[in-house]
């Protein structure tokens, strides 16, 4: 299961600072290695090897036309990281909806009891 | 400003609305009977063995996944400041190297209040680690439902 592999690998990739910047850069449009470089004041040799360890996690895609090399992002990669945060997030998000619906209720209580909350009132 | 920018790669943003006024959704974390109401995803449930809601206070609770899952869980209060924010740091138990802390801001909104939750881990592989952790607390047949579709998904883009 070389995908298994992989994942640890695309953490790895964007937790270099430089790395998730190309990305950012990507994220609008294919690009070369020079026009990276420039855009981000990096030098050329470190872009490349930057380029190169997120090529090998699946993060970003090389197109060859003539002389030029384009990398733009692969969201195969990305998706990975996605399913993880997005753990965290549906997790918050089930507790939330529930926070909301016992909130309410709550609020319910109160208008039917009547009662106040001067501990709680801003 | 209260956030230096270094936070970044260790911290899980977590915004929502919700439609009741902010004294009542911050009252709902104010005790552990309301927490049991509404703490962790569908289908769990906690267990308190010790709750003491002030700055420095603790929570001791486990949290039962619906595959019958136990989870020890560990919270103490670090600043409570109605109706407004609360900071916990949330971990395991007790001196958890890993323990993350838990920004949660309650603002007015519109209609209702929105709550932002913003966790800071300790390093950028324990953010992950605990990501992985709440991946799969979340449970197995969903996962596995999903890593099913990701897989049909990828056989269609090669």
């Amino acid at each position: 299961m070389a995908r298994a592999a992989t994942t640890s690998d695309v953490f790895n990739a964007i937790a270099e600072p430089q790395r998730r910047r190309i990305l950012t850069v990507l994220k609008d449009r294919e690009q070369t290695v020079g026009a990276i470089s420039e855009g981000l004041g990096l030098a050329q040799p470190a872009t490349s090897k930057h380029l190169k360890v997120l090529k090998e996690v699946g993060l970003v895609d090389v197109d060859t036309r003539g002389r030029h090399r384009f990398y733009r992002l692969d969201a195969r990669g990305l998706r990975e990281v996605h399913e993880w945060t997005g753990g965290f997030e549906r997790f918050w998000g089930e507790a939330f909806d529930r926070l909301e619906s016992y909130a309410q209720e709550l609020q319910r209580k109160e208008r039917r009891d009547g009662t106040t909350r001067d501990d709680i009132r801003p | 400003m209260e956030q230096p920018e270094t936070t970044y790669d260790r911290e899980i943003v977590v915004e929502r609305f919700i439609e009741a006024p902010r004294r009542f959704v911050f009252e709902a974390f104010t005790t552990d009977e309301h927490l049991s109401r509404w703490w962790g995803p569908n289908g769990f449930t906690t267990t308190t063995r010790s709750f003491d809601f002030r700055p420095g206070g603790e929570w001791e609770f486990t949290m039962h996944g619906p595959d019958g899952t136990d989870y020890p869980n560990w919270v103490r209060w670090e600043e409570i400041r109605p109706p407004e924010r609360i900071v916990a740091l949330h971990g395991d138990q007790r001196n958890d190297p890993e323990a993350f802390t838990s920004i949660f801001t309650f603002a007015e909104a519109d209609g209702g209040t929105r709550l932002t939750l913003r966790s800071v881990f300790p390093t950028a592989r324990a953010r992950d680690r605990a990501v992985t952790e709440y991946h799969a607390v979340e449970g197995g047949e969903q996962t596995l439902a999903r890593l099913d579709q990701y897989a049909v998904d990828l056989s269609k883009e090669e």
